[in-house]
């Protein structure tokens, strides 16, 4: 059973391999350039930031649901999901945070601004950064677990509040991607953005995969680690 | 202090107007290659730090599961 989960894990990893080389080369050789005053071809920015706040909602929700499970009955492997949500949001969040100030810089004249969706994105990002601190630095006792996934789903709750930001408080930041079929005037720019969600449910897919048997072999490790000390074998390394 | 210098305060900017003409300095294409270099390093970087921590997981586990099943065996009558 164990090879057969890592066969799929490696054709996953090779899938997301192919659709970024295919997103890469469409975004590059293909997508037109926008108007000058959405940043010109500093636009191209959106084929991945986008998609990666995307992803960023996609692990959070993973997150919240195995922190959720967690708090409702406790078991490693929800609590290994609920790590490796926060984890994975962690990362696309900063993916986004350091791709949308370049994009900025160039559509808007400056890097950050203090409109609703970015400073509800930067506060959902350092929520789940304080869980990861609090998980790295408090201990893997039962308490500290239900603390983070606690503050995982109040993190998570977050997530509403970003997507509608833009239309709760308005702000500068675009709505280009809407229900009613988005301002992309291209079909090509259509396509990319496609292949861009594409291309990061990929990635989200495998390092929230990844993630997971991280945290629950670092969970095996305390436990034997514990036994291990009960029966006076092994100074750690 | 002379009059009608840098130095003078009198002489200092105490308004902007536009000018005709493209005046923007900061390159798109920079902005661009920058926000990809950024996102990829970052990705290289989470995946690099974890690649390494699962492999001294994998040791320690490894190692530790081979001492605790030793010492089983070893305390079979």
């Amino acid at each position: 059973m164990r090879k057969k989960s890592d066969t799929i894990f490696w054709a996953l990893l090779a899938l997301t391999a192919l659709s970024f080389f295919v997103l890469i080369a469409f975004v590059f050789l293909r997508a037109p350039t926008a108007q000058p005053q959405a940043g010109g071809i500093a636009q191209k920015i959106f084929y991945f930031h986008v998609p990666a706040a995307y992803a960023l909602y996609l692990c959070g929700t993973v997150g919240f649901f195995g922190a959720a499970a967690y708090l409702y009955k406790p078991s490693e492997t929800r609590d290994a999901w609920a790590r490796a949500g926060v984890e994975c949001a962690v990362i696309f969040g900063l993916l986004v945070l350091t791709s949308g100030p370049l994009w900025a810089k160039k559509a808007w004249g400056v890097y950050w601004t203090w409109d609703p969706r970015l400073t509800t994105l930067m506060l959902n990002v350092l929520l789940y950064g304080a869980v990861m601190v609090l998980r790295a630095f408090a201990g893997t006792g039962d308490a500290e677990r239900r603390f983070a996934a606690a503050f995982t789903v109040l993190g998570t709750l977050l997530l509403p509040v970003i997507h509608y930001a833009v239309k709760l408080w308005g702000g500068i930041h675009p709505t280009v991607v809407t229900q009613s079929g988005g301002g992309l005037h291209h079909p090509d720019m259509r396509t990319a953005l496609t292949l861009g969600f594409v291309s990061m449910t990929f990635l989200a897919v495998v390092l929230l995969w990844w993630r997971a048997r991280l945290a629950l072999a670092t969970s095996r490790l305390s436990a034997i680690e514990e036994i291990a000390a009960a029966r006076g074998i092994g100074a750690t390394s | 202090m002379k009059q009608g210098t840098s130095q003078d305060p009198a002489s200092r900017s105490t308004q902007f107007v536009p000018v005709e003409g493209n005046t923007e300095t900061t390159s798109a294409e920079a902005m661009l290659v920058a926000a990809y270099l950024v996102m990829w390093a970052l990705l290289i970087a989470f995946v690099g730090f974890g690649w390494r921590r699962q492999a001294r997981v994998e040791a320690r586990l490894d190692e530790l599961e081979k001492a605790v099943g030793g010492s089983a065996e070893a305390r079979r009558p």
